[in-house]
């Protein structure tokens, strides 16, 4: 059952699986190819773009502004935006513009560290699972189920009460409910790719499990696996707001931007630019990541090659 | 495809914005209820008009009455314990100055007192000797009467440590009592020799020594009389179940959520109280509750951010409420940790916190900077005394010569829900961080539940923390004794400070009957603290409630709070 199952999920065969053919008589190499569709989708190169713009606002960060994220200024509380202040103050005067910069920072921070914790784990319990099946699937399988059965923002609650509310918590939390999401998706490719003859033909030479599993298995699963790593930078960046509102994340002063949109809800009617502008951040960079997401997820499926 | 999961993607981001603007909102239990009632006062108007005029011999404004009087009071936190003698809380005191009274009684606005359970009293040999005449006919909400022995009972269960009904092993602590009596039975201090029932209804304190402000303990909510029965039936449940003889009776606790109490029928005073009930909620968001009131759903609303106050006033449907000065919001220490046993380094961080930005960020300036532990209203306020200014310089100078010059850190710990002298303690442990930061001190904010907090903190747990006063008996005593006499650790004394010279000028203070040479023991001990610098005394706060235009006859006491006997709710 376990074996075939797989097949129904992962209905298209990877293009990688015809590379030796490809490379010989076309010599164009299928990550080129993809490239070549990404950048005629035009949604994918939009968000491409609003993420390199984060990336930068996120180094530069201290050249863009003047004033810490940090420091006070009763005189100046709650304006509103203007020359001085771009993006307006909040309730303790503390620059706004300046606070969404450095707040980048964190959000990249958490998406790409939780995304690529994520990633390792999820992985290598995935290719576990999938190469040796029988009692290893069953049970990584299960533990699996098993986290996906919470609602993903509860079981990372749960996480970060049991840890302590920290940023670094709330990244381990969010890294741990993404974990069954990237190892389900690895297993199943890897047990399609187990079929293969070109595995069969290594394990007939008496290849060692190991060398078949990272020599072959696993880049040939490579396709979906950054898929997912770029949506799912958005949901991890999402989740860390989610955390942050909630008080769970970021401790002040950080400049979370979910943080800052809950400190400063009570401000939404008389001075509506302090949830305003997280708000729009934390909306356009996880557009900027879903976008890309899309667009890679079209560009490396060869269905939608015409 | 794609395109239109993008949208769907940024459809439900703006929703997620929106929702970030309702966040946190606490439906009250029962808001159901009152939707009902709307109905009901619509439907069936006619019963309405009998109800008024049968209610309108009380009712001296020219509102009619509201059908259901049952008022529901919003709070940022629950109560630690129905059992008032052994908490310090005031979310306790709010609701066990319902259920509960004490032998004299505060006027409505002032530290006045005033008959309450006592009708009469005497003092006698030079303040040695209390007499107090009992009210008769008092019956307690178990049925039981309300006599000189249920006083007696009452104040040796919280004097006697071996006392059947002190509930030592399960730990019960009255540390206010000893604060306020010079301790337990047994120890030196302890002012009340013997306590005699005369007759039914008279009952006679005899002190060893004189106490300044022993009738004004008598009318605090910490003093008040329990029902000797239900000591019996309850045992140490006492704090969950319990059985006075105020205006409401206790119906229902549901922790973290509400506390429902109902009309005591059987109330001495004759006509009272005006409402039928009276509900106590939890919602611990200030925005959330302000919107509750603002829907109908609550009727009185502690814990208004000042920012809203504005608002509220140009509300017609709404009114704010102010209660006079009569706190302190500080900044302790815990000087059983290092480095905080080092007054260097106290009197440093003392020059690194801003109140006036504090004060201007969070407070809309409805608060002064204080100086003292005492609000400069009170009895010895010492004015003399130099306050530490803010200077981030200085501080890092004095940092330096204590010897924190490569910096320092510490866990901050903050209250979870707004209090009558820090209506937002979570932003103003920022305000505070910021200010730390500048003189290079790291401060990491900690937070935790209301009743964690109070109990860690009264174990001593915690490096530097928030807290505050709020004066319940109009006495300066009431401040320093419980703040920082040694004798309330464990209990309001949170800052371990412990001062023999400081400890005797209490006493003597304490024991005095003279005002002038009180006033000046206590200026005294005001220097030796500015001197040792325990905390840093943050704000004396005007707190502001905000309700509904339908509350008529709501007056908020000096103290945190007030029992709700005259209020009644127009339509």
């Amino acid at each position: 059952m376990e074996s075939v199952t797989p097949v129904k999920k992962q209905p298209m065969p990877g293009p990688e699986n015809q590379e030796p053919h490809i490379t010989e008589t076309e010599s164009i190499s299928p990550w080129k190819e993809a490239f070549w569709q990404l950048r005629k989708n035009k949604l994918a190169i939009v968000g491409l773009f609003i993420i390199i713009f984060f990336i930068m606002i996120a180094i530069f960060a201290p050249f863009l502004t003047s004033y810490s994220y940090q420091t006070l200024n009763a005189a100046d509380r709650l304006q509103g935006p203007s020359a001085q202040y771009w993006f307006g103050t909040d309730d303790l005067g503390r620059d706004i513009f300046t606070r969404i910069v450095y707040g980048a920072r964190i959000s990249l921070m958490v998406g790409f560290f939780a995304v690529t914790g994520a990633l390792i784990f999820g992985s290598f319990l995935g290719i576990l699972a999938g190469y040796f099946g029988r009692w290893v699937d069953m049970l990584i399988s299960r533990i699996f189920d098993i986290m996906l059965a919470f609602p993903s923002i509860l079981l990372a609650i749960a996480i970060v009460a049991i840890l302590g509310p920290s940023l670094q918590n709330a990244l381990i939390a969010i890294a741990i409910i993404n974990v069954p999401i990237f190892g389900r998706l690895v297993r199943s490719k890897v047990i399609s790719i187990r079929q293969e003859e070109y595995i069969m033909a290594a394990k007939a030479q008496g290849m060692k499990n190991g060398r078949i599993l990272f020599h072959h298995v696993l880049p040939n699963s490579l396709a979906p696996i950054i898929v997912q790593a770029t949506l799912g930078f958005g949901t991890a960046i999402l989740e860390a707001a989610a955390l942050g509102f909630l008080g769970l994340g970021a401790q002040p002063p950080t400049p979370e931007w979910g943080r800052m949109l809950s400190d400063s809800r009570q401000y939404i009617q008389s001075a509506p630019w302090t949830v305003l502008f997280p708000g729009l951040s934390i909306m356009l960079v996880v557009l900027g990541f879903n976008m890309i997401g899309d667009g890679l997820r079209d560009a490396l499926d060869p269905k939608m090659k015409n | 495809m794609s395109e239109r999961k993008t949208w769907l993607l940024f459809l439900s981001l703006v929703f997620v914005v929106v929702l970030a603007a309702c966040g946190g909102n606490n439906e009250p239990a029962d808001a159901g209820t009152n939707n009902n009632e709307a109905e009901t006062n619509n439907t069936s108007e006619s019963n309405n008009n009998e109800a008024n005029e049968a209610a309108g011999e009380n009712s001296e404004g020219d509102y009619s009455l509201a059908e259901d009087q049952t008022l529901i009071f919003a709070r940022g936190g629950d109560s630690v314990s129905l059992d008032y003698a052994s908490v310090t809380d005031g979310e306790s005191s709010r609701v066990t100055e319902q259920i509960y009274e004490s032998l004299l009684k505060f006027d409505e606005d002032s530290f006045e007192i005033g008959p309450g359970l006592a009708e009469d009293w005497e003092v006698l040999d030079d303040g040695l000797r209390f007499v107090f005449q009992l009210r008769e006919g008092v019956t307690f909400h178990d049925g039981t009467d309300f006599n000189a022995e249920a006083v007696k009972i009452n104040f040796e269960r919280w004097a006697d440590p071996d006392h059947e009904y002190h509930f030592a092993d399960e730990g019960y602590t009255y540390s206010v009592y000893g604060t306020q009596f010079g301790g337990f039975k047994g120890d030196d201090g302890h002012v009340i020799e013997e306590i005699n029932v005369l007759g039914d209804h008279e009952i006679e304190f005899v002190l060893n020594e004189s106490l300044g402000a022993f009738l004004q303990n008598m009318g605090m909510s910490y003093f008040s009389i329990t029902s000797p029965a239900a000591f019996e039936e309850y045992g140490s449940a006492i704090n969950e179940n319990p059985v006075g003889t105020g205006p409401f009776k206790f119906v229902s606790w549901s922790k973290d959520d509400s506390i429902v109490l109902e009309k005591n029928e059987d109330y001495w005073l004759e006509g009272y109280p005006k409402l039928d009930g009276v509900i106590f909620q939890v919602i611990p968001d200030n925005s959330a509750r302000l919107t509750a009131l603002r829907s109908g759903e609550i009727d009185i609303m502690d814990g208004l951010n000042p920012d809203d106050v504005e608002q509220i006033e140009a509300d017609p449907e709404l009114a704010v409420f102010e209660r006079d000065t009569n706190n302190i919001g500080y900044l302790g220490f815990n000087l059983d940790k290092e480095p905080f046993d080092n007054p260097d380094l106290r009197r440093a961080l003392n020059h690194a916190i801003d109140k006036e930005t504090l004060i201007s960020l969070l407070y809309a300036g409805l608060a002064e900077p204080a100086t003292n532990i005492i609000p400069p209203s009170y009895m010895g306020y010492n004015d003399s005394i130099d306050p530490y200014a803010y200077d981030p310089d200085l501080a890092k100078e004095l940092l330096e010569e204590a010897g924190f010059g490569d910096g320092l850190e510490f866990d901050l710990w903050t209250m979870p829900v707004a209090r009558p002298y820090m209506p937002d303690p979570e932003r103003a442990a920022e305000v505070m961080q910021a200010n730390l930061a500048d003189v290079g001190v790291t401060a990491n904010i900690v937070s935790m539940e209301w009743a964690t907090y109070l109990e860690r903190t009264e174990q001593g747990e915690h490096d530097i923390f928030m807290l505050g006063w709020s004066g319940t008996n109009g006495d300066p005593d009431y401040f320093f004794g419980n703040l920082l006499h040694s004798g309330a650790i464990p209990g309001g004394n949170r800052n371990f400070y412990r001062s023999d010279e400081v400890d005797s000028l209490l006493n003597q203070a304490k024991n005095s009957v003279d005002e002038d040479e009180r006033a000046e023991l206590y200026k005294e001990v005001q220097e030796i603290v500015h001197e040792d610098a325990p905390m840093i005394p943050l704000v004396h706060s005007i707190p502001v409630l905000a309700g509904s235009e339908r509350v008529k006859n709501y007056v908020p006491h000096l103290s945190t709070s007030e029992p709700l006997t005259n209020v009644e709710l127009a339509e």
